[in-house]
């Protein structure tokens, strides 16, 4: 598990100028445009910049799905819905607002989080059948994970953060970044970083409490 | 009472460090204490492994394209040696998968589905390190309180709490902490530490939440024995682990994740 962290905390991603946990520039003897223009093309519908984008952040992406759910099925099925989530949904993805694999990487977690709820309904439906087949007393309904249920309903609050808001939360959440850490890395002032923390924590918050309950009732 | 700011409530929901004042109110207050817990939820929902930033790429198996394809109805192709080229081959991943249910439909009796390590990641290394510590702390603090027999009761305190520090991971630390009430009513931490050197930095003490969820920083510890006046009003039984760490002379007063011996009050 050491391993599993490990990488992660040395990576720095390299891609300045946008606050962003994530984006790898594509390796330096790839063929084609540079990532940006990748980018623009995929927003614009350019197919060839789909197969573009799964030639330089396929192994990534994948990368997430393995790490969640090991080698098999359930990953690629999440690495494969990635790519065409992200095409079908590509009027989403803004250029002006971060690189093309940071926003492939927030929907694959997405994709991550639908997989992990799918997986409970059914561990739940299993349950329920089990408990029928040997005639339990009736306990009532297994309960929801209420983690999973969280999970989805957070990654969807974030994705209506603007910047900078967002990119400060997902590298304190994702990239594991103090706040000292990200004040340095986003140039924003210490203060600035402190406040936006608290108020996304905060929404968060009162998401989980407004819809949250309600979810998990 | 002064209480924390909103911006230091949402620092320690992220599980950052206080400033002592700040973390000292924090242990004491339960108004405080609540908000940081309602802040948390968020955090501990999202700021798990499996949805960190990208680690090491795998490259996804070539048949996998051919979905999308399908899906998207696009023409064109990725270029096979490409992808391939972009990770070392697959079903070698530099990292363990996290263990999770094989099939589609796990059995009622497998674990939790969604893996969690319901920490950020530097806590959460400390965490694992320390999960097999812990259990034998409980047991070896306590027959350590049962087996001392007042052996320095003419000491300058009531001892109330004492703990055996194991060595974690390939440390060779070890040591014992024991906290004793003065006449005053302040309590007092003393730490006996038994390591070598440290090869860089120096090692601090900590006194830990169970869940390492939350910490106080007591102060720089030299091998031998140190006494930390606690702060008034902290419940031992919130904090009841006694952590011993490496730090760098790096200015970050953040724990640095590597921790060298550990056990619990009891």
């Amino acid at each position: 598990m050491t391993d599993l962290l490990g990488p992660r905390t040395s990576q720095r991603p390299r891609t300045v100028g946008w606050v962003t946990t994530e984006a790898t520039p594509a390796a330096p003897d790839a063929s084609g445009p540079d990532d940006a223009e990748v980018g623009r093309r995929f927003a614009a519908g350019d197919e060839q910049a789909l197969a573009w984008a799964y030639e330089r952040w396929a192994a990534q992406v994948h990368g997430m799905a393995v790490r969640a759910f090991g080698p098999g099925p359930d990953a690629e099925d999440v690495t494969q819905q990635t790519f065409v989530s992200a095409w079908t949904g590509r009027s989403g993805f803004r250029p002006e607002q971060g690189p093309l694999p940071a926003w492939l990487v927030g929907v694959a977690r997405h994709k991550i989080a639908d997989t992990w709820a799918r997986r409970d309904r059914q561990r739940r439906a299993a349950e329920a059948a089990a408990a029928e087949a040997q005639r339990l007393p009736a306990v009532g309904p297994a309960p929801v994970d209420s983690a999973v249920a969280d999970r989805v309903l957070l990654l969807g609050e974030l994705d209506r953060l603007g910047q900078p808001q967002r990119g400060i939360i997902e590298l304190a959440f994702f990239a594991d970044l103090t706040h000292t850490q990200i004040a340095e890395r986003t140039g924003l002032p210490l203060g600035t970083v402190k406040s936006h923390i608290r108020r996304t924590l905060e929404r968060l918050r009162d998401r989980l409490e407004v819809d949250g309950a309600a979810l998990h009732a | 009472m002064r209480h924390c700011t909103p911006e230091d409530l949402g620092l320690a929901a992220l599980g950052e460090p206080l400033p002592a004042d700040e973390a000292a109110h924090l242990a004491g207050c339960a108004r405080c204490g609540d908000e940081v817990a309602a802040l948390r939820r968020g955090v501990e929902a999202l700021a798990v492994p499996e949805l960190a930033a990208p680690g090491p790429p795998v490259a996804p198996p070539p048949g996998l394209w051919a979905g999308i394809a399908a899906a998207t109805g696009v023409g064109v192709a990725p270029r096979a040696h490409v992808v391939a080229a972009s990770a070392p081959p697959a079903g070698v991943p530099d990292s363990p998968p996290l263990p999770v249910g094989a099939g589609p439909v796990p059995p009622p009796a497998d674990p939790p589905l969604a893996p969690v390590v319901p920490l950020r990641p530097r806590r959460s290394r400390v965490l694992l390190a320390a999960a097999a510590a812990l259990v034998a702390g409980l047991a070896i603090g306590a027959g350590a309180v049962a087996l001392r027999g007042g052996d320095d009761a003419g000491g300058s305190g009531v001892p109330v709490a004492a703990a055996t520090l194991d060595p974690l991971a390939e440390s060779d630390a070890s040591g014992r902490a024991e906290v004793v009430e003065r006449a005053d009513g302040t309590l007092v931490l003393e730490v006996d530490l038994a390591a070598g050197a440290p090869a860089e930095g120096y090692y601090e003490a900590w006194l830990l939440t169970e869940s390492v969820s939350g910490l106080i920083p007591l102060g720089v510890v030299r091998t031998g024995s140190e006494q930390f006046e606690l702060p008034a009003g902290l419940d031992l039984g919130e904090y009841p682990v006694v952590d011993v760490s490496i730090e760098q002379l790096d200015g970050d007063p953040t724990h640095s994740g590597v921790s060298v011996a550990r056990g619990q009050l009891a």
